[in-house]
């Protein structure tokens, strides 16, 4: 009898020692392994090279520069006719009426901030561990690059919800510079147009001192940000601020004086002599700055959010698209000063279904076409128009850089500075440029606003004028009702 | 708290010591039909109720126990019967026949970690038979509970096959987070949810056969769930299998077979009438001229007769199911087993919607000695869920334009299923439709292509095991281990055939995913009962748990068949992706005691305590209670002075309080801000932007809960009775609080970051009424009623967050959440009627002004207007100059239902039994959103309603819906959702009857069988409903907490009939 109370005690206690020896308690702090936990991205130089790319991937987006961003660009304005009327695919940004809690209001300022948080907390980040991980030259680099895209972000949104900066307006954007990833920081103002201007070009100014010369291949001098690539998008930003002094000076540090204009400087950006080689997946030193996509899920712009989808015919018309939107016959296209025959742009218009479509982005689903989001001609053209407007003459070299963009395309025309009676039909001869060079590249919009002009009638759709509902956008409605400072336009 | 435990076992086995032995009892137990009973335990008992000694009797029912000089008493026990004490005294020998007992007193329930006498249970617990539900024809045995017992809800949300129930206990405990109940089998917890992904739904609790359950049991309050404590708060059920009994080995087969079809279809237009009306709404519409002109022709059948499709019959089918199960029960005095197997095909009202199940289960349990006892259990299910496709009816789904319910509604009765020439009547991706001139493509497809060359199934392997060991080293101590797992894995197959449909542009899309969910645990309890001076029960329970999950799913999605026969994965595509890519651990740990005490079975006392510690909260460990009391007043010499009992054989009060939790669905890495890794032009990321905001405070969700009751027990029993009271206050509800887009925090899987916010309460009342009120020699009829009352408020959500808003398939939002409401408060625009000088639909806005909606307005006229000649633009109070929902829409009515329940009566008569069970649901409302669609005016055909109903001609008042204008998606509610189309829901349905025959046993035994029973079955087969949709139990969200009471675009529910055997070897 003892023995076997003996044995009892012993397997009991056994039990009790293999319970108490079993519990796992690191099992109660795991790991993501298919994440990395926030407090420790900054662990290697790998992970920050890592964060650096996804802060272009960010801005890369499909709702974002990747795709809807430019899109708006140009539905907003004159040059293309909605045929679909979806909602979904922008029929009230093309229409002008786009309500605050339109899908392409709500979106395209949530993907913005996402974009500008994630270069703040990366900015945040750097400064206080990542620098010293990869080193102070490289942490410089990086911060840079985080800085201009940044910048890409804030002037994209002023580009929509808020008057021009001429026009003096106090609503801009809630400014917001420093990292968030807790709950709590719903409320912040909208600061005035000009300080988020004054921002822009104070991160442009920094991404210039930090950013490298050049990288390694013409693919990364394409797809990151370097010294020059800030100095375009300067170039971009001051045109739109009316500083057509400060566009010259800096567009002259990556414009060769003449012809044929070059950057002399870094990169050595420079126009290719064939247009049709600028689009697809190029990456010449014309594509200043490119999206790139590629086939895989999540690395191109995503459902109902390709340029290619928006613009290109559908299958049954012979194109690759969804025939979302046609070019209007009244648009650019009938400009006949752009000439049919010889002018190699024209080869972009295709008609299929009895409709004009622009074919520049050819590759069909999932739509892998690089998005062109600056390429060299515009920085040609801005500075031809800054010296226009600046010495409001007939200037040579401004006539001499329009002409460098229509010689490209078209040998059968060259202009000079015969060819125009005043100022004025220089300078909108280098817009009209614009808008023929850039047509489906999201930079009409952003032309039209910056000169405060009335956004023409198209179609079904009314003329919108700066004093109009539906010039800008008003608030997404998401903002305003979880940021209570914030208010609509 | 371990080593408490560890301390206490010691304890309790040192101060173990065995009794001296002088004498013996011997005997036989039989049952009341004089059959011996094997199994039954006996145990001397000192006069203060000490034990001595016990045993167990043999497969011929006799024992043999050695008894001490303080031996006063034997015990006699077995499940089931009623316990005897027999008075020794001086006899040696014993003759007991056991009785069944009345329910109260010989009744056990599952209270977690082990059983307890029901007439001992102060907390609040319902209990199933396994055999109520064995038979009926569903995959899943929580389908069948619906009616069955007070404080649970159960909605079939659809007729198609094997989607989860809405299951509640007590009301919706959760707004983010499951509201379903924890579900335990046979100790260990199981899946809940669906963890497939295309669009055949899978239940993981249909791997468990109806038949082989044994019991449910329902923890409702806190006091019977607190075991359980961070999981308890939506309470707990307790699956028991069934176990062998001892006894020559019995086989059972037990088959069915039944048919079912679906019910309420909505009648549409017919060819004639679909040309007809819709020419007269283009005319209705003045912009439809010239170039933009539409106009419909019949199209031809081979023989040259009009076409006139009813798209229906392609869809829908009679469904031919059948079920067969096997099982063999026996054992000896020392060791019991139990084996099942079981085989079902049961198809849907959908065609090619299939459930097939393979199972077996088997089950041992044996005693090595008087202390040792170990056994375990192994059960396989093989599953196979199939579905050509999105029938629109699952959660998600309902606005899929290749949702086949919703194609039998929306195209026109004049196209064609097929062309002349055999070929599918195709556009594209679309259903042809030449004979629709002036619009080039429906944008829907054909249905049939579908249904033929798609398939959207999913195979489901299951694996619930545990083995245990148990030691009682002393007759009052028990210790027992057990380890379990639950394996559920699953494989996705879909396949979007290229021909039409989704498929069509990428040219066929083949998805495979494979999903495996994986869960251990190992519990270790030790459980004292212990009586003192006769009269102090005292049982005390102390444990620990560890349970791990989990998860893994990898997958790949091609597109672009290399070849047009191609239809599977490891085919040739063009394009490769990766699809549905996941990992997920969590653990639970965990330290629980329980304390239960009576005296003299009159006052009773429970405590329970449990210490939890979760890996995915920030605040890891939370403590979770429940205490509980009762008292049997028909046991105290006053009531019986005033001689209440010869009324009540039985009258106790009981009441509990309690705090438990809610984890269930929160997310593996909740604490963290996750990075995930994304690609830029093919080189690798490492996003934020794509990542997830985390908490590191994040703690459980807590519910606080009161609940009082009275059960008694009239006329020796035969009226029984419960009634309480409860009160569940949950707060600290977890909610992903969306934060200003200016924040910049990402939103790609949650809302926002999750916060122990929001809070809510459900109160109500429940009663249960069993009764046999005829009880005679060939007739006996047992009835039993029960109703719940339950009122859901949700009474605080999180700052800067005024409401929630619960979208149906992220489109339609009618669910609003709000403080001061019932969770998902239906929330629409209000009308009123039709105009009847104009025929235009009424709005009425925000201010309670009426507005007149035309969708073609002639020039000068608005389309919104204030006066019905649509001459006076509106405006409304903020500026806008239309009606919209964020505007105009108002807080309508309540979709969660008020009073739930059931009523079923068994009727006896000799070898016959008849079973009808009746369950209902009242107090709330439905948006049958799908009425929007019947009667919309675009190219969509229309229920023929329209006929009668819509305005045609001046002067014609209270019409249903306005004028038919073609294109206009707005005045009948497509565009937006309103109060004409929400309906009170309330419906009592005939869910089961049931006629059985038991074949006298002078038949059975001439052709050597032990038993044989035939019976015939329906489900579903009457109901009464106000609801004008095929049936107001629907739920379109599926489980969303706060997406209750939409029906859009929902699959019928099925009317059953089942015949079947049961015959016992």
């Amino acid at each position: 009898m003892k023995m076997r109370k003996n044995k009892y005690i012993l397997l009991s206690l056994a039990t009790v020692l293999l319970i108490a020896s079993s519990c796992k308690r690191q099992l109660l702090n795991p790991l993501p392994q298919t994440s990395v936990a926030d407090l420790n991205v900054f662990s290697s130089a790998a992970r920050i090279q890592a964060q650096v790319l996804s802060l272009y991937g960010a801005m890369k987006i499909g709702n974002f520069y990747g795709g809807r961003y430019v899109i708006y660009g140009d539905i907003k304005a004159d040059n293309f006719i909605n045929e679909t009327s979806n909602l979904v695919t922008g029929s009230d940004v093309w229409a002008g009426n786009p309500t605050n809690s339109a899908t392409a209001v709500v979106n395209l300022w949530q993907y913005a901030y996402l974009t500008i948080n994630t270069c703040n907390l990366f900015i945040d980040g750097m400064d206080s561990i990542g620098t010293s991980v990869v080193g102070a030259s490289l942490g410089k680099n990086y911060i840079a690059e985080a800085k201009f895209v940044r910048a890409m972000s804030y002037y994209a949104l002023l580009q929509y919800y808020t008057l021009p900066y001429g026009n003096g307006a106090q609503k801009g954007l809630p400014l917001r510079l420093s990292g968030i990833k807790v709950s709590g920081q719903s409320n912040l103002a909208r600061s005035p147009v000009t300080d988020v201007y004054t921002q822009i070009i104070a991160d442009l100014n920094d991404a210039e001192a930090g950013l490298p010369a050049s990288y390694s291949s013409a693919y990364n001098n394409t797809t990151r940000a370097h010294v020059n690539t800030a100095i375009a998008l300067k170039t971009r930003v001051f045109l739109s601020m009316g500083r057509y002094d400060s566009v010259i000076a800096a567009a002259n540090r990556i414009v060769s004086t003449a012809a044929p204009f070059t950057a002399t400087q870094n990169v050595a950006f420079a126009l290719q002599t064939d247009v049709t080689k600028v689009y697809g997946t190029a990456t010449t030193t014309e594509n200043v700055l490119s999206m790139p996509m590629t086939s895989t899920t999540g690395d191109n712009p995503g459902t109902q959010n390709q340029l290619g989808y928006y613009f290109g015919a559908t299958s049954k018309n012979g194109g690759v698209g969804n025939g979302e939107y046609s070019l209007n016959a009244k648009g650019v296209i009938a400009d006949s000063s752009w000439k049919s025959q010889t002018d190699k742009r024209r080869s972009f218009i295709f008609t299929g279904g009895g409709k004009k479509w622009l074919n520049k982005y050819t590759a069909p689903s999932p739509y892998t076409d690089y998005v062109p989001v600056i390429r060299y001609p515009e920085v040609l053209l801005s500075l031809a128009e800054a010296i226009a407007r600046t010495t409001n003459s007939i200037d040579t070299r401004a006539v001499a850089l329009l002409n460098a963009v229509r010689n490209r395309s078209d040998a059968s025309t060259t202009f000079t500075p015969a060819s125009f009676t005043t100022v004025t039909d220089l300078t909108n001869a280098i817009l009209e440029e614009r808008n023929i060079e850039f047509l489906g590249e999201g930079l009409r919009n952003n032309d039209l606003m910056r000169l405060q002009l009335t956004i023409p009638t198209k179609g079904s759709a009314p003329a919108k004028g700066p004093g109009d509902v539906g010039y800008i956008w008003p608030i997404s409605a998401v903002e305003l009702s979880l940021n209570t400072l914030c208010t609509d336009n | 708290m371990r080593k408490h435990l560890c301390f206490l076992l010691w304890l309790c086995l040192a101060v173990c010591q065995l009794h001296a032995q002088t004498k013996s009892a011997t005997g036989t137990v039989t049952d009341e039909k004089g059959t011996p009973l094997p199994a039954v335990t006996i145990t001397a008992l000192t006069s203060d109720r000490k034990v001595i000694s016990t045993t167990v009797t043999d497969i011929n029912g006799v024992f043999k126990l050695s008894l001490s000089e303080n031996a006063k008493t034997l015990q006699f026990t077995y499940i089931g019967l009623e316990e005897q004490f027999l008075p020794i005294g001086g006899r040696s020998s014993f003759a007991i026949t056991m009785k069944t007992g009345s329910k109260n007193l010989s009744e056990v329930v599952v209270v977690g970690y082990g059983s307890q006498r029901k007439s001992e249970v102060t907390g609040s617990v319902a209990s199933v038979k396994g055999a109520a539900i064995a038979e009926t024809p569903v995959q899943s045995f929580e389908a069948s509970l619906a009616g069955r017992s007070s404080g649970v809800q159960i909605t079939v949300p659809s007729g198609i096959v094997n989607e989860p129930p809405v299951f509640r206990v007590r009301g919706t405990n959760s707004i983010s987070l499951s509201s379903y109940p924890l579900v335990i089998i046979d100790g260990v917890p199981s899946f809940t949810g669906d963890y497939t992904s295309g669009n055949a739904s899978a239940n993981p609790l249909s791997s468990v056969n109806p038949n082989d359950i044994e019991s449910i049991d329902i923890a409702k309050d806190a006091a019977a769930t607190a075991i359980y404590g961070s999981r308890a708060s939506n309470g707990v059920v307790f699956i028991t299998t069934k176990k062998g009994k001892a006894g020559r080995a019995k086989v059972t087969y037990d088959g069915w077979a039944g048919w079912n079809k679906a019910y309420g279809i909505p009648k549409m237009l017919n060819a004639d009438q679909y040309i007809q009306f819709k020419t007269m709404a283009v005319a209705n519409n003045p912009s439809l001229t010239g170039a933009s002109a539409i106009s419909f022709k019949y199209a031809k059948n081979a023989d040259s007769s009009n076409v006139n499709t009813n798209w229906a019959d392609y869809v829908y089918r009679t469904g031919f199911s059948h079920s067969h199960n096997v099982n063999v029960s026996g054992g000896n005095d020392a060791t019991t087993y139990y084996l099942s197997t079981g085989y079902t095909t049961q198809e849907g009202l959908v065609r090619k919607n299939d459930f097939k199940r393979i199972n077996i289960l088997a089950n041992i349990d044996t005693r090595l000695n008087k202390a040792i006892s170990l056994g375990g259990k192994a059960s396989y299910s093989n599953e196979q869920n199939l579905s050509a496709g999105s029938s629109g009816s699952l959660n998600g789904e309902a606005y899929n334009t290749g949702a086949l319910t919703r194609l039998t509604q929306v195209l026109p009765s004049i196209l064609a299923p097929y062309n002349p020439n055999g070929s599918y009547n195709i556009n594209g991706s679309a259903a042809g439709s030449s004979n629709i001139t002036g619009i080039s493509s429906l944008s829907y497809p054909n249905p049939i292509p579908i249904i033929d060359l798609s398939r959207s199934n999913n195979e489901v392997n299951h694996i619930q095991s545990n083995v245990y060991l148990q030691v009682k080293p002393l007759s009052w101590i028990t210790l027992k281990t057990l380890y379990g797992i639950d394996y559920l894995l699953i494989d996705n197959d879909v396949f979007l055939n290229p021909v039409n449909g989704d498929g069509y542009t990428p040219n066929g899309t083949a998805t495979a995913t494979s999903n495996k969910n994986k869960t251990w645990l190992w519990t270790n309890t030790a459980q004292f009962d212990y009586t003192f001076g006769e009269k102090h029960n005292f049982s005390l329970l102390v444990g620990n748990e560890q349970q791990r999950r989990t998860s893994a799913t990898w997958g790949i999605q091609r597109q672009g068949v290399s070849d047009p026969n191609y239809n599977v994965i490891q085919a040739g595509f063009t394009v490769n992706n990766p699809a549905n890519n996941s990992k997920g651990e969590n653990y639970l740990l965990s330290n629980f005691g329980r304390l239960n005490y009576n005296f003299d079975k009159k006052y009773f006392l429970a405590g329970t305590l449990r210490r939890d510690e979760y890996s995915a909260l920030g605040q890891k460990a939370g403590i979770f209670y429940g205490a509980s009391a009762g008292w049997e007043i028909a046991q105290e010499n006053f009531w019986k002075s005033v001689k209440l009992d010869h009324v009540f054989s039985s009258f106790r009060i009981r009441g509990s309080y309690g705090k438990v939790g809610n984890i269930n669905g929160i997310g593996d890495f909740s604490p963290y801000n996750q990075y995930y890794s994304g690609l830029y032009g093919g080189a690798a990321t490492l996003s934020y932007a794509l990542g997830t905001v985390g908490n590191s405070n994040l703690k459980w969700e807590t519910s606080k809960q009161t609940d009082i009751g009275i059960n008694f027990g009239v006329l020796n029993d035969r009226i029984t009775g419960q009634v309480a009271y409860y009160n569940n206050n949950v707060d600290g509800l977890i909610l992903y609080v969306n934060q200003a887009p200016s924040a910049g925090l990402p939103t790609v899987y949650y809302a926002g970051p999750p916060l122990n916010v929001g809070s809510m309460y459900n109160r109500g009342l429940e009663l249960n009424l069993n009764a046999t009120p005829v009880q005679n020699k060939d007739f006996t009829w047992n009835t039993g009623f029960n109703l719940t009352i339950n009122n859901n408020k949700v009474t605080g959500l999180a700052d800067g967050l005024p409401s929630i808003q619960t979208a149906t398939s992220s489109l339609e939002t009618v669910n609003l959440t709000k403080p001061g409401y019932a969770l998902g408060y239906l929330w629409v625009i209000r009308t009123a009627g039709v105009d009847a000088g104009t025929g235009k639909r009424i709005f009425v806005n925000s201010a309670g002004q009426k507005v007149y909606y035309q969708y073609y307005a002639p020039s000068g006229q608005f389309n919104y207007s204030t006066t019905p000649d649509g001459l006076t633009k509106y405006v409304s109070p903020s500026g806008g100059t239309t009606i919209t929902q964020a505007a105009d829409a108002v807080m309508y009515r309540n979709p969660l239902p008020k009073y739930v329940g059931g009523w079923s009566n068994t009727f006896n008569y000799k070898g016959f039994t008849l079973d009808v069970l009746l369950t209902y649901q009242a107090g709330f409302y439905v948006y049958y959103g799908t009425n929007s669609g019947l009667h919309d005016q675009r190219f969509w055909n229309n229920a023929t309603d329209i006929l009668t109903d819509a305005w045609t001609d001046k002067g014609q008042t209270g019409k249903k819906y306005a004028r038919p204008v073609f294109n206009d998606n707005v005045s009948n509610g497509s565009a937006m959702p309103m109060d004409m189309n929400i309906f009170k829901g309330d419906f009592i349905k005939l869910r089961t009857i049931s006629l059985s025959y038991n074949l006298p046993s002078a038949i059975v035994q001439r052709v050597k069988l032990s038993s044989a029973r035939v019976y015939v079955s329906g489900q579903n087969l009457g109901i009464i409903s106000g609801y004008p949709g095929p049936d107001p139990e629907v739920a379109s969200n599926g489980n969303t907490t706060s997406g209750q009471g939409v029906d859009r675009n929902t699959t019928p529910n099925a009317r059953t009939i089942t015949v079947g055997l049961n015959v016992g070897f």
